[in-house]
Order: C-alpha cells, then sequence, then structure tokens
C-alpha cells in the first residue's frame, strides 16, 4: 500500500506508463460514452455559449449555427460532453499536481523561459495570451486540436484559457 | 447525466495522466519542437497505440462502433495545423 501512495506522489511518470493510462482513458470514452476525446471543441461551444449571450447578432453565423436556420451548425453552442471532460481534466491536472504536492501559483517560474525571455510575468502572459489565440485559431480551422485529431491524445494545454489554467492550475512543473 | 458523470471521471484521468507526464511544463512543450527532448512524442505514440490496440480489438468482438470522426479536407487540416503549430510554440502550453 505505502509503495502505491509514494508511486502515486512521484512528481512525474514515465511518459510511457503515462500515455497508457491516456491509452486507456481514451478506449473508455469509446466504449461507455460512444464519444472521442477532444478539448478544442469545447473551448469553442464556451465561446459560442457566451457570444450568443452577449452579440447573438456577431455570432449568428454559420460556425455557430442560424437560429431557425437548416444547416447544422459546425459547433453546437451548448454545455455538452466535452464540456464537463474539461472540467474533469482541470480537477484531474489539479488532483495529480496536489498528490504530487506541487500544486503551487505560479505566474513565470520555468527557467528555459525566463533565460531566453526574461523573468518579467506580464511577458509570459502577453505571450501566452498570442500564442493561445494563434493555438484557437489554428484548431478552428483544422478541425480539431491534438486530441481530438490523434484519436484522443494531448491538448488541451494549447487553448485559449489554458495559460490561465495553467497558473491556477497545477503546474508540476519542477521548482527549478 | 450519467453520460456527465464519465465525462467527469475521463477527464481527471485525462488530467491526471498530461500532469504526471509533465505535459504542463514549458520546457517539455518547447524542447519537443526543437528535438531535444522526446517527452511529448513518446507519451502521444504510447496513448495512440494502446488506444488504437484496443478500439480495434473491442470492435472486433462487437462491443463498440467507431464514433463519426471529423472528415479530412487536406486544405484546412494544413493550413489549421501550421498555425496551430506557430501558436503553440509561442506559448508554450
Amino acid at each position: 500500500m505505502n509503495r502505491i501512495k509514494a508511486f502515486i506522489s512521484q512528481e512525474s511518470w514515465s511518459p510511457y506508463l503515462a500515455g497508457i493510462l491516456l491509452g486507456i482513458v481514451g478506449l473508455l470514452a469509446v466504449l461507455l460514452a460512444n464519444t472521442l476525446l477532444g478539448a478544442s471543441g469545447a473551448f469553442e461551444s464556451i465561446a459560442g455559449l457566451i457570444g450568443k449571450k452577449i452579440a447573438p447578432s456577431v455570432f449568428s453565423n454559420i460556425y455557430w449555427g442560424v437560429e431557425g436556420g437548416r444547416a447544422m451548425p459546425v459547433i453546437r453552442p451548448e454545455i455538452n460532453w466535452s464540456v464537463i471532460l474539461l472540467v474533469g481534466i482541470f480537477f484531474g491536472g489539479t488532483l495529480a499536481a496536489i498528490s504530487s504536492r506541487t500544486f503551487k501559483f505560479r505566474f513565470n517560474d520555468d527557467t528555459q523561459w525566463k533565460r531566453i525571455f526574461g523573468p518579467q510575468p506580464w511577458k509570459r502572459w502577453v505571450l501566452g495570451f498570442l500564442g493561445a489565440v494563434i493555438v484557437a485559431y489554428g484548431s478552428g480551422i483544422a478541425g480539431g486540436c491534438t486530441s481530438g485529431l490523434a484519436i484522443s491524445v494531448v491538448c488541451c494545454l494549447c487553448q485559449p484559457l489554458s495559460y490561465l489554467w495553467r497558473d491556477l492550475w497545477f503546474l508540476a512543473s519542477s521548482p527549478f | 447525466m450519467s453520460t456527465f458523470i464519465i465525462a467527469i471521471i475521463l477527464g481527471i484521468g485525462f488530467g491526471f495522466s498530461l500532469n504526471k507526464a509533465g505535459l504542463t511544463k514549458y520546457h517539455k512543450i518547447a524542447n519537443q519542437f526543437r528535438f531535444t527532448d522526446m517527452t511529448i512524442l513518446k507519451y502521444m505514440m504510447t496513448a495512440i497505440i494502446v488506444a488504437m490496440t484496443g478500439l480495434y480489438i473491442f470492435r472486433g468482438l462487437g462491443w463498440v462502433t467507431f464514433p463519426t470522426v471529423p472528415a479530412t479536407y487536406i486544405v484546412g487540416n494544413l493550413i489549421g495545423g501550421l498555425i496551430f503549430g506557430v501558436g503553440m510554440a509561442l506559448a508554450g502550453y
């Protein structure tokens, strides 16, 4: 039992092991819910949901669907399965960070980043935000992010808000 | 409702494995693109192999039917992928 505990509280696992865990998760998603894992769609659903409340005329287009229109929207603005999955991802990351005691609010503490761009947190935020906007745009055009398009993999780390999340999230990043 | 519970549980598994694999760290993401740290590829490929093998076994046993996947449209995928890569390398998340 203690060995299991010690194993779970390791800061990082072998990528092969973590990959097997993700593979099983992807498998269960199809088996139990007949869905593929994906994250970019969830961000777009949330964006559409908010947008339709704030500026309905702008968000009434082919992408998010037109009221009474016959064409199927590309992204349905609703709380759907993948939005809930996203909530789970958030808590999963938090849980993992707590389990390895690396849960901490961070703003800019990656040594490599600091060495290249400098230590100021605002730079990190600005670059992260710009990068995230580009990522979201790209995934919208491509029709998915890493996870959706490659059976059920990575992603989520690369979405508009994810950068904010990373700081709020967990960050099991090594102290140095 | 029950599918939402499944989604929460699977999401927790997803987030947990991402964190434990170290994909929440900037240097892991950035160094993958510089080919000095292959963590992401090892992680992704392992997941793909496990999921793919399992899915085809399950389909062979008749337990699952594959969900519909988005159709490939090469131009969109290519351009989108390129833009996505720029953003990812810039943000590093």
